[in-house]
C-alpha cells in the first residue's frame, strides 16, 4: 500500500510530501525523502521488550513490571530529571511535562545542546521570523550561518530556499543571491554566491562589524575583524542591504561557539538593524524533528521552552542551573528517566557517567547509546511510522504526524499514562 | 442525572429581560431548566449578584503569537507563578500566563466562554491544542483573512462568491469560528517590510485595497450565514491621526442583518487618535462614539489599556515594529506565508507617558460615550491593553465617577487638556455591566443559539454568582468592593458544575470548542478546485491533505453549521 | 546575635539546598525555617547543627555564620535587607540574589550568579566567582542596581551582564564579555580578559591587565589617567559599542 503526503520524523524540516509503501508492518520503499529520510523509515530495528539490567546482563520483562518499577525510582528521587522529549510527539511530551510536575522533577528537552543558546538569545531581544514558505515565496537574499544544509537538513534549499521556486521568484537558483558563513568550507559554502570563512570564536565580532556598517559606521571597521577583510564586510553589508526580502538561518556553529547565546543576539540585532531599511527575517535550523514542538508544549504548560525545575512546585527556569547538562555534570540528579532522544551520544562524557551512575530508564524503540548507561529500557512504537501525533516544524508550524500501520508496540503517550496514573495513586491527593 | 437548584440569587440576564429580580435558577445535566426535584443539589446565592458566565469576545490566550509571548519573556513567567495545588496545575505568567493559569484566573472571575482573537490558518492546530489545555472555558477563534492570497485574488475579481467558498474551505478546515481582518492587506505588505497607512492604500502586488477587502469580506461572511460578522481590526492601529482610518471603515458598513452587528470593530481604543504626531496626540473619543450611536450595524469593543506591564501582540506585524522602534526593548514578528502575520513587543503603560494617558481616557470615554451598551463589549484586548485581570477595575471604574476622578489626578496634568473624560459624568448601572460583559458579547458573537450570555430554561448553565449585593452597594462610592468582588466568584458554574469558588479552582476542566461549518453548494467547494489546489501544490509549505485540523484535536467540538446562500 | 550553621553530612551530598530562608530577619524569629533539599522540605536543623549565642532586637544585630560542606547551598542572602552573613568555605548558586542592604562575606569560592540582580549593600568574595557574577535574570533589562560586589580572585564569563547601577570589582581575571550589555554602573577588573563590554550603552568599564579579542566596535577617544591598587595607571579611553548606539566608556590600560 502507497502511502501520499507521508511527515517524515527525522529532522527539523519535517517534509511533509514522502510517499510511503507499506507491506503489512513493513516499510517497502520510501520516494521524496533525503537519505537521513530513507534510513529512518527503512533502517528501523527494534528493541522487541522491554528489558532491565539484572547482575550479569539484561533480561526480558514485562511492560507493566518496567512500568511499575520505574514509578518507584522516579518516586523515591529527590532530585529526578525527566529529559529528552524532542523524539516524540506533543501529546507524550504533555504527560511527560504534567508528571514532572507531580514528582517536583527537573524537566529539560533537547534545546539543552542544540538551540537552547537561541532561546537565551530570543528572551532578550525577541525573534524577528516567519514560516518557510514566506521565504520560498519572496525571498532574494539566503544566509545560512553556522550551518551546513546539505548535510543536516538535506532538503531545506530544494523545498525552502536557494532550489524552490516561490510566487515572487519563479526561478529561485538564478534569483536568489546566497551567503554562507563558516569556519570551514561546507558543500553548501561550494554553491554560495559570497562565502565568509571566519576564524573559529570570531562570529560575535563579526556580526558587531556587520552591524555598525549597517548603521553606516564604516569608518570605524578595521581591516580584519576575525579574518574576514573589511572589503568583503563592505561587500556583504551591500549585498544584504539589496534584498527586497533577506532570510537568515543559523545553525550549531553559532550557538555552540564562544559566547553562544550572545552570538545568536547579535545575529538577531543584526536582522533587526536590517529591518530598518528593508524586510529581514532569522531563523535557527533546529534539529530533531519535534524539539520545536518540545518548546511549544513546554512553553504553554509551564511558561519556558526547556530547563524546567518543579523541584518547589512553581516552575523554575535558569539555563545553566537548571539545563540537564549543567545538573548532571554537577552530579545533582539522583534519577532520570529519557524519553525520545539519546543522550548517551550527545552528552559530555562526564553526564554520561552519571547517567551509568544513577538509575536511568529510557522510553526509546530502539536500543542505542542511552542504552548501555540505562537499567531499565521500555520500547515503544515510533512516532511517523506506528504512532501518530503533533509534531512542530522548526519555523512553529504544527503538522499531525502520521501513523503508517498499526504495530504491536504501545505509543510513549500509552506508557507514560501508565506511569503518571501509578505516580498520581502513589503521591495521594 | 445531575441537578442543582441556585436559590435567591439576584439575577441580571439581559437577553432574557430580567434586569435584577431575585429568584431561583434549576439546573439539570448542565442546563437551564424550569424546575428541579427536591433531590438536587442547592447552592444559595443569599441575594449576590448572579449573571450568566462570562463571555469574553476578543481576547489573546492560545496559539502560536501567545505562545510566542511567553518562550521569549522568562521575566514576565516569574512574575506569576503558583504550584501545583489540589486539582489545579502549575501557573506562570502575568502579562501571558500559561494556559492553565489563564484559564484559572477567567474562572476565579466568572468568565466561561473565551473567544481568541487571532488564529492563522496555518498554525490552527496549535491554536487547539493550547484550547486542549485552557479547560475551563469554551473556545472560539477568530480566523485571519486579512492577507489572504486566494482571498485578494477573489476581491480583485469583484468576485464575491469565491472569497466566501475560500472563507467555508477554510473555517472549515482549521475549525475556525469567525472572520478576522487584522490591518486588512497591512500584514500582506509588511511581507515586504511595508504597510498600508489608510483603506484607499494599494495592497502590492495584490491591487486591491483594504476598503474592497473589507467590504467584500463583509458580503460573503452574510452569504454563508455565519453566527458572527467580519470581525475587524481597522488600519492604522496605534497611529496618531487614525481615527480618520476608523471613520471611513465605519462608513463601509452596510446594514445586513437583523439579528447582530454586521461589523465588529475591536480594540477601538487604539484606533481613536487625533493629532498628528505622538506630541499632540489626542482624544477622538466622541467623534468615534458619534458615528458608533448612528450605525447599529455596528458593534465595537473597547481595548482599554491599564497602567503597568504588559505584552503587545497582534497579527499586525508592522504596527508590532513600529512600536518597537518606540521603545526598544524587544521584538518577535513571526509572517505566515499567504496568510497573515504577527508581532509581539513587551511595554509598560506609565501614568508619567502623556499618551498613555490618553490612551486611558480614550478606552473609557468611548464605553461612557456608546449610549447602547449592546453595541460596546468590555475589553482590553487581553493582553494587549492589560492582562484580563484588570477586568473588575475597568468595570469599576465605568461605575464610579468619583474613582475615575481619583485615578485622573494621579496622571499627568496635561491629559485633561486632550480628553473629554473629566466632563464626563455617566455612571454605568449593574445592567450595563451585564451586557457588557456576557450579554452582548454573545449576541455579537452570535452564540446565544447555542446556549451562551443568558439563563433561560434550555441555555448552557454557566453562571457566574458573585460576592455583591447591588441592593445594598453603591458602586459610585464602594468602588473598591465592586473591584473585589468582580475579582473572585463566590461560585463560578461551568454546565452546571461549580468550577470555582472564592477564588480556587474545583475540578478539572472539560470544555467545548465552538467552530463553524457553512455548507455551501458543490460548484463552491474549493478541495477540487484547480486555483486554489495550485496554491498548496506550488506556494504552500504544507501540502493540502495535511493542512486540515483534524477532528482528535477538538474532543468536544460543537459544530454551528449554516447553509450559505450562494 | 550570632547565629552558627554547620553542615550536617547528608547522604546524598550533591543535591543542592535552596536555602533563601537564611537571612537575618528570619533569625529574630527563629522557630519554623525550613529549606529544601532537592524536592524535599526540611526542617533547618536537619540540615545544620544549630548554634545561637546573644541577643538580638532588630536584623542588623544578626550575623549568620555558615560552615562546613556549604559549596552546594543557594540563594543564601536572597532578599537580605540588614545584618551580616558570613560563610566559612564556599557558598552555591544565587548568593544574595536581590539583596538590599547588609553585609556577606564568603572566605571561600562563589558558584554562579553571585548577588543576582542586587539592589544595595555589599557582598565580598575572597575566592573566585563563577559565570555571572553580578548579573540579572533571563530576559529581564536590567541586572544588578546598586550597591557593591568584590571578588578578590577571578571572575568566571559574562561578569556583570546587564549591570545597571553600583560597582563591581573583580581583582584577578574575568572570563568572556565581561560587562556584556551593560547600561550604568561601573565594572572594575584587575586582571585580565576577553572581548569586555560587548553591546554595552552605558556605564564605565574599567580594565587595569589586558583585553584580549577587543570587539571592533569600540572608538578609541583618547587616554586618561586612573588609580587603581595604589597606583596611578594610563588607559586608552574608548566609547561604545558603536554596534548598538550605546554611549558606554571602557578604560582598558596601556600596556
Amino acid at each position: 500500500m502507497k502511502i501520499e503526503d507521508v511527515v517524515c520524523t527525522f529532522c527539523g524540516c519535517l517534509c511533509d510530501d514522502l510517499v510511503v509503501e507499506v507491506d503489512g508492518r513493513r516499510v517497502v520503499s520510501v520516494e521524496n525523502g533525503c537519505t537521513l529520510a530513507n534510513e529512518k523509515f527503512m533502517g528501523d530495528h527494534r528493541l522487541q521488550s522491554p528489558i532491565r539490567r539484572n547482575g550479569k546482563g539484561w533480561e526480558h520483562i514485562s511492560y507493566d513490571d518496567a512500568i511499575r518499577e520505574t514509578a518507584e525510582i522516579l518516586c523515591d528521587a529527590d532530585r529526578p530529571i525527566l529529559y529528552g522529549w524532542s523524539g516524540t510527539h506533543g501529546e507524550a511530551q504533555s504527560i511527560g511535562i504534567h508528571l514532572a510536575e507531580l514528582l517536583g522533577a527537573l524537566v529539560d528537552n533537547t534545546s539543552t545542546v542544540c538551540h537552547g543558546p537561541s532561546i537565551l538569545a530570543i528572551q532578550e531581544v525577541g525573534h524577528p521570523g516567519c514560516t518557510l514558505g514566506q521565504v520560498k515565496n519572496r525571498a532574494d537574499v539566503v544566509v545560512y550561518w553556522g550551518t551546513n544544509p546539505i548535510d543536516a537538513h538535506p532538503r531545506h534549499m530544494s523545498r525552502y530556499t536557494t532550489f524552490a521556486d516561490g510566487f515572487f521568484l519563479k526561478e529561485a537558483f538564478r534569483d536568489r543571491r546566497l551567503i554562507v558563513v563558516d569556519v570551514r568550507k561546507t558543500e553548501s559554502a561550494n554553491i554560495a554566491d559570497e562565502f565568509i570563512t571566519i576564524e573559529p570564536g570570531g562570529d560575535y565580532a563579526v556580526l558587531s562589524a556587520l552591524r555598525a556598517i549597517v548603521r553606516g559606521k564604516r569608518e570605524i571597521i578595521p581591516p580584519s575583524v576575525s579574518g574576514v577583510s573589511r572589503e568583503q564586510l563592505f561587500r556583504v553589508a551591500d549585498l544584504l542591504l539589496s534584498a527586497k526580502f533577506g532570510a537568515i538561518f543559523f545553525g550549531l556553529g553559532l550557538t555552540m561557539s564562544p559566547g553562544k547565546y550572545k552570538n545568536v543576539r547579535n545575529a538577531i540585532e543584526l536582522t533587526e538593524e536590517l529591518s530598518r531599511h528593508t524586510k529581514y527575517t532569522i531563523s535557527p535550523m533546529r534539529g530533531h524533528w519535534n524539539v520545536y514542538g518540545s518548546n511549544e508544549v513546554f512553553t504553554w504548560i509551564t511558561g519556558y521552552p526547556y530547563a524546567v525545575d518543579f523541584a518547589r512546585g512553581i516552575a523554575f527556569y535558569n539555563p545553566g542551573e537548571t539545563t540537564s547538562v549543567d545538573v548532571l555534570r554537577r552530579k545533582e540528579c539522583d534519577a532520570c528517566l529519557v524519553v525520545g532522544s539519546d543522550p548517551g551520544a550527545h552528552f559530555p562524557k562526564a553526564c554520561a557517567e552519571h547517567l551509568a551512575r544513577i538509575p536511568t530508564i529510557q522510553i526509546d524503540p530502539h536500543t542505542n547509546a542511552t542504552t548501555h548507561l540505562s537499567r531499565i529500557q521500555i520500547p515503544v512504537a515510533v512516532t511517523g511510522i506506528d504512532a501518530e501525533g503533533t509534531a512542530y516544524r522548526m519555523d512553529g508550524v504544527p503538522i499531525r504526524t502520521r501513523m503508517l500501520f498499526k504495530g504491536e508496540y504501545p505509543s510513549d503517550t500509552e506508557i507514560l499514562e501508565r506511569l503518571y496514573t501509578l505516580v498520581k495513586e502513589a503521591k495521594g491527593p | 442525572m445531575s441537578e442543582l437548584l441556585v436559590r435567591n440569587a439576584y439575577v441580571i440576564d439581559p437577553l432574557s429581560g430580567i434586569k435584577g429580580d431575585v429568584m431561583d435558577i434549576a439546573i439539570r445535566d448542565g442546563k437551564i431548566v424550569e424546575e428541579v426535584g427536591r433531590n438536587a443539589e442547592v447552592i444559595d446565592a443569599d441575594h449576590c449578584l448572579t449573571l450568566p458566565g462570562g463571555v469574553d469576545s476578543h481576547s489573546h490566550v492560545c496559539g502560536t503569537k501567545v505562545n510566542f509571548g511567553r518562550y521569549m519573556s522568562p521575566e514576565d513567567m516569574r512574575a506569576g507563578r503558583t504550584a501545583r495545588k489540589g486539582v489545579m496545575h502549575v501557573t506562570s505568567g502575568y502579562s501571558v500566563p500559561t494556559t492553565f493559569g489563564n484559564s484559572y484566573r477567567y474562572s476565579i472571575m466568572g468568565y466561561t466562554t473565551i473567544l481568541e482573537g487571532a488564529m492563522a490558518p496555518l498554525e490552527a492546530r496549535h491554536t487547539h491544542e493550547e484550547f486542549t489545555a485552557t479547560p475551563h472555558q469554551d473556545m472560539l477563534a477568530n480566523t485571519l483573512f486579512d492577507g489572504n492570497w486566494s482571498i485578494m485574488e477573489a476581491v480583485r475579481e469583484k468576485d464575491v462568491k469565491r472569497a466566501a467558498a475560500v472563507v467555508a474551505w477554510t473555517l472549515s478546515a482549521v475549525k475556525g469560528f469567525a472572520i478576522k481582518l487584522t490591518n486588512p492587506g497591512g500584514t500582506e505588505a509588511w511581507g515586504w517590510g511595508e504597510d498600508v497607512h489608510s483603506i484607499l492604500d494599494q495592497v502590492p502586488h495584490f491591487g486591491v485595497t483594504p476598503a474592497e477587502i473589507i467590504e467584500t469580506m463583509i458580503r460573503a461572511n452574510e452569504l454563508l450565514n455565519l453566527p458572527h460578522s467580519v470581525h475587524i481590526h481597522c488600519n492604522a492601529l496605534g497611529v496618531p491621526g487614525n481615527y480618520r482610518t476608523t471613520l471611513d471603515t465605519l462608513d463601509l458598513v452596510p446594514d445586513l442583518n437583523d439579528k447582530r452587528q454586521t461589523l465588529y470593530l475591536t480594540h477601538l481604543q487604539f484606533h481613536s487618535y487625533g493629532g498628528s504626531t505622538w506630541k499632540d496626540i489626542s482624544s477622538k473619543s466622541e467623534d468615534i462614539a458619534r458615528a458608533v450611536n448612528n450605525k447599529p450595524q455596528v458593534a465595537i469593543d473597547m481595548g482599554q489599556i491599564m497602567f503597568g506591564r504588559t505584552t503587545t501582540m497582534t497579527a499586525d506585524g508592522p504596527m508590532e515594529f513600529k512600536l518597537y522602534m518606540l521603545h526598544h526593548n524587544k521584538w518577535s514578528n513571526h509572517d505566515v506565508e499567504l496568510e497573515t502575520g504577527s508581532g509581539i513587543i513587551p511595554v509598560y503603560y506609565s501614568r508619567k507617558s502623556l499618551v498613555n494617558c490618553v490612551m486611558w481616557a480614550i478606552g473609557l470615554e468611548l464605553a461612557l460615550l456608546t449610549k447602547d451598551p449592546w453595541q460596546c463589549m468590555l475589553s482590553t484586548d487581553n493582553p494587549n491593553g492589560a492582562p484580563f485581570v484588570k477586568y473588575p477595575e475597568i468595570i469599576a471604574l465605568l461605575m464610579s465617577r468619583r474613582f475615575r476622578e481619583n485615578e485622573l489626578a494621579l496622571l499627568d496634568p496635561r491629559t485633561a487638556h486632550y480628553v473629554p473624560l473629566p466632563a464626563i459624568d455617566r455612571e454605568l448601572d449593574w445592567y450595563d455591566i451585564a451586557v457588557m460583559t456576557r450579554a452582548g458579547q454573545a449576541k455579537a458573537l452570535g452564540i446565544t443559539g447555542v446556549g451562551k450570555g443568558h439563563l433561560a430554561p434550555g441555555a448552557e448553565a454557566d453562571i457566574a454568582i458573585y460576592p455583591l449585593k447591588p441592593d445594598s452597594l453603591d458602586p459610585s462610592t464602594e468602588y473598591q468592593q465592586v473591584m473585589a468582588g468582580f475579582g473572585k466568584t463566590r461560585y463560578t458554574i461551568k454546565r452546571g458544575r461549580v468550577v470555582a469558588r472564592d477564588g480556587e479552582v474545583v475540578v478539572e476542566g472539560a470544555n467545548s470548542t465552538i467552530w463553524t461549518k457553512a455548507i455551501t453548494p458543490p460548484e463552491f467547494d474549493l478541495s477540487v478546485d484547480p486555483e486554489f489546489v495550485k496554491k498548496f501544490e506550488q506556494y504552500y509549505t504544507v501540502r493540502m491533505s495535511n493542512y486540515p485540523v483534524q477532528d482528535v484535536y477538538l474532543p468536544r467540538g460543537v459544530c454551528i453549521a449554516t447553509e450559505a446562500s450562494l | 546575635m550570632r547565629v552558627i550553621l554547620r553542615t550536617k553530612p547528608r547522604k546524598k551530598p550533591f543535591i543542592p539546598i535552596e536555602a533563601e530562608a537564611i537571612i537575618p530577619q528570619n533569625f529574630l524569629r527563629k522557630n519554623d525555617i525550613t529549606v529544601y533539599e532537592g524536592n524535599k522540605e526540611r526542617k533547618l536543623d536537619e540540615i545544620f547543627y544549630i548554634t545561637t549565642e546573644g541577643p538580638a532586637v532588630s536584623p542588623d544585630q544578626v550575623e549568620i555564620v555558615l560552615s562546613g560542606e556549604t559549596g552546594r547551598i543557594k540563594r543564601v542572602g536572597e532578599y537580605m535587607n540588614a545584618g551580616r552573613i558570613v560563610i566559612e568555605g564556599d557558598i552555591g548558586m544565587h548568593c544574595g540574589n536581590f539583596m538590599s542592604a547588609g553585609e556577606i562575606i564568603i572566605k571561600g569560592n562563589a558558584d554562579a550568579w553571585l548577588g543576582r540582580e542586587m539592589r544595595g549593600g555589599i557582598i565580598r568574595c575572597e575566592g573566585n566567582a563563577s559565570h555571572y557574577c553580578a548579573a540579572g535574570y533571563r530576559g529581564e533589562k536590567r541586572g544588578m542596581r546598586g550597591g557593591i560586589v568584590q571578588v578578590m580572585g577571578n571572575a568566571g564569563d559574562f561578569t556583570a551582564e546587564y549591570l545597571s547601577g553600583g560597582e563591581v570589582t573583580i581583582h584577578g581575571d574575568c572570563g568572556d564579555l565581561p560587562g556584556v550589555e551593560m547600561r550604568g554602573g561601573t565594572l572594575i577588573i584587575g586582571g585580565n580578559c576577553r572581548r569586555p563590554c560587548g553591546n554595552m550603552t552605558g556605564g564605565i568599564c574599567m580594565i587595569f591587565g589586558k583585553a584580549d579579542a577587543m570587539l571592533p566596535t569600540f572608538r578609541n577617544t583618547g587616554s586618561e589617567e586612573k588609580e587603581y591598587g595604589g597606583h596611578h595607571h594610563r588607559m586608552t579611553m574608548y566609547r561604545g559599542d558603536i554596534a548598538n548606539r550605546g554611549k558606554g566608556t571602557l578604560l582598558v590600560k596601556i600596556n
